[in-house]
């Protein structure tokens, strides 16, 4: 019967495919929107994402996500450093600073001061330049994006497009010169902001005179150590706070959430697009077996048990679905390859992908098993009638 | 032809209504009927009497509030739900008024149906279907969809369709009210001829009396009861 079921779905080409369109519509919606929206949240831990050499981030209590900074004093990292099972820890500036522009502009700039001996939790990758030419003079490290974008200069004659930064410009920052020794890719950023690398020493001298300068403090853990029982120990031990990598991502992630109101709404938008999918999805089916349930009561007066009935409407249902999913997921995917250039957050994991096609499979199974619900109920002698 | 006196349906006082209160419908009121095996009876009365009520009844389509109803040696008051359906898929060959059939299968795919409905194998089913659809009249048509047939065609893939699995008992809601005189008159021609072999039984409801003559008894019902069952004498002669 499995058989016959594939025939009345496949026989009627029009309604197979109005069925295929419907779920393949429902599957890029939900995966693209989803995409967007878990692309936007990356962004705001961009840069824990980028300084991936740490396990552990050491940090005042009170900072609430990675771009609240609460300078500790400079004696916490001899303290961290004196914890059982770190293996190293290196100080971390970041700040958001002004840089003056060819121009006279002004243009805030996210700089991170890198510790001086190792340079490490410099940019992930670097496109032109070494990390090591950060020890050159006044040397800083420009992310293309801002290169190419916020900290471009003028054009060379006007109606062209700015000129890129490039190894060797400079630029103020707070009065102090700074000189472009490399270009980095970084992770886009919430605000999109530029990104400047620097080393720590030489950020002191960029930021505006404080007392205390350590933003963060990043520790690599002993192999094999436990890191959350690492950062208990670094609490207790130094009356600072400690967050493992992916800590430190929820607690930016949860404040974004919380506070800027952005993600909420923008995840109400999922979420209804979500459930205008469900609903279509529903319908489709729905009216799919209504529009055969005469046949299902003819076979059921023929002695097809509702088992056998329920097993034929789950193969239909699950065929459309797997292939309507198929083509859905492709769609949303060359959709974020085509646009990967631009400014669109977009971002496929691979949970996503197992979490829209279970939303996807869900929604069939329930419409199928509410469209059973009315073939069960089917008197078989309604096929005397006419 | 070949009916014997065994009886295999024996309805005794079976009430059915539909519906309660003020739009309740007393559909049949104490029917009492015997049914021999090998007989082909038609079913005949005025639209509302309770033909299709009745016919359900013997199927094991529609349960009966009251009375007794033994058909093919079960008891239908005493079979579970389960029980009825495969009482349906074993015993029960249908013919519909308006066909049925399955519009995206082929005339040996909706032939095939009832022993798919089995579990009987693709191959082995399309093969028995096969030699029906050639008994009808149909062979060289088994590839043709429904769409593609006349009326007169589909109602012999139809009976093609309800003999497959040899039943023992084939009911049959008006088989020729949706066809021509003639096309009606062959079908019924091919009912006799093929679907009457051995031990097998037909009740046939209709309002056709055009076709009246092809059964070997006559049952007339009217407001719920079978008032006669008469011999039809014309082929009681003929024979
Ligand atoms: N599902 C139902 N709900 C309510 N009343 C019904 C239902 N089915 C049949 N009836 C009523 O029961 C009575 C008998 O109906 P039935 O269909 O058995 O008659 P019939 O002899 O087959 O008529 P026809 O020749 O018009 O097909 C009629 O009065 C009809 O209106
Ligand atoms: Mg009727």
């Amino acid at each position: 019967m499995i058989y016959v079921a594939l025939r009345m779905l496949l026989g009627d080409r029009g309604k197979y495919f109005a069925l295929l369109v419907g779920i393949t519509f429902v599957s890029f919606v939900v995966t693209q929107q989803s995409a967007v929206f878990i692309g936007l949240m990356t962004r705001t831990f961009g840069p824990i994402t980028d300084t991936g050499i740490a396990d552990v981030w050491v940090m005042d209590p009170k900072v609430q996500y990675i771009d609240d900074i609460k300078p500790m004093q400079d004696t916490a990292l001899l303290r961290v450093r004196g914890v059982e099972g770190v293996d190293w820890a290196v100080p971390l500036y970041k700040s958001l600073l002004r840089a003056r522009l060819h121009d006279g502009r002004f243009q805030s700039a996210n700089v991170f001061g890198l510790d001086d001996a190792t340079l490490a939790g410099g940019p992930p990758e670097m496109l032109e330049g070494s990390l090591t030419d950060l020890r050159i003079n006044d040397g800083v490290i420009v992310d293309t994006w801002g290169a190419h974008g916020k900290l471009a200069k003028p054009p060379a004659s006007p109606g062209e497009a700015p000129t890129p930064l490039k190894i060797g410009d400079t630029l103020e920052l707070n009065d102090h010169r700074a000189v472009v020794v490399g270009i980095c890719k970084v992770s886009r950023t919430f605000q999109s902001q530029p990104v400047l690398y620097t080393t720590y020493s030489r950020a002191m001298k960029f930021a505006p005179s404080e007392r205390k300068l350590l933003s963060f403090i990043l520790v690599k853990a002993r192999p094999g150590a436990d890191l959350d029982a690492l950062c208990e120990r670094i609490k207790s031990s130094t009356r600072l706070t400690a967050y493992t990598k992916a800590g430190f991502r929820e607690l930016t992630m949860r404040y974004y959430m919380k506070y800027t109101g952005i993600p909420i709404n923008f995840g109400t938008a999922v979420i209804l697009g979500f459930l205008v999918g469900i609903a279509i999805a529903g319908q489709v089916f729905y009216s799919f077996t209504l529009e055969n349930l005469k046949h299902f009561g003819a076979l059921k007066a023929m002695g097809a048990s509702d088992g056998t009935l329920l097993a034929m409407i789950v193969v239909q249902v699950s065929h459309v679905a797997a292939i309507g999913y198929g083509i859905g997921v492709g769609v949303a995917s060359l959709f974020g390859y085509l646009m990967s250039g631009t400014e669109l957050a977009f971002r496929l994991p691979w949970q996503l992908l197992l979490g829209s096609a279970g939303a996807v499979f869900l929604v069939s199974i329930l419409a199928a098993i509410i469209s059973l619900r009315k073939v069960v109920k089917l008197e078989p002698a309604v096929v005397f009638k006419n | 032809m070949t009916s014997s006196d065994k009886i295999i349906i024996r309805c005794k006082d079976v009430r059915k209504s539909y519906g309660s209160g003020d739009t309740r419908v007393q559909a049949l009121r104490g029917v009492d009927l015997e049914v021999r095996e090998g007989e082909m009876l038609m079913l005949v009365g005025p639209s509302g009497c309770g033909k299709t009520t009745l016919i359900s009844i013997l199927a094991g389509t529609l349960d009966a509030d009251g009375g007794e109803c033994n058909v093919l040696g079960s008891d239908l008051r005493a079979l579970g739900a389960r029980e009825k359906t495969q009482f349906r898929a074993r015993s029960i060959g249908f013919v519909f008024q308006t066909f049925n059939l399955l519009p995206t299968l082929t005339a040996v795919e909706n032939t095939a149906v009832p022993l798919l409905i089995r579990g009987v194998a693709r191959a082995k089913a399309f093969d028995r279907a096969k030699e029906l659809l050639n008994q009808v009249g149909l062979g060289g048509r088994e590839r043709a969809l429904p769409s593609q047939l006349s009326g007169g065609q589909q109602q012999r893939v139809a009976i093609a369709r309800s003999l497959v699995h040899d039943p023992a008992l084939i009911v049959c809601d008006e088989p020729t009210s949706a066809l021509d005189h003639d096309t009606g008159a062959r079908i019924m021609s091919i009912f006799r001829d093929v679907a009457l072999a051995a031990h097998r039984t037909l009740v046939i409801v209709t309002h056709d009396n055009r076709i009246f003559n092809y059964g070997d008894r006559i049952a007339r019902m009217d407001d719920g009861i079978i008032m006669e069952v008469r011999e039809n004498e014309a082929l009681a002669a003929a024979s």
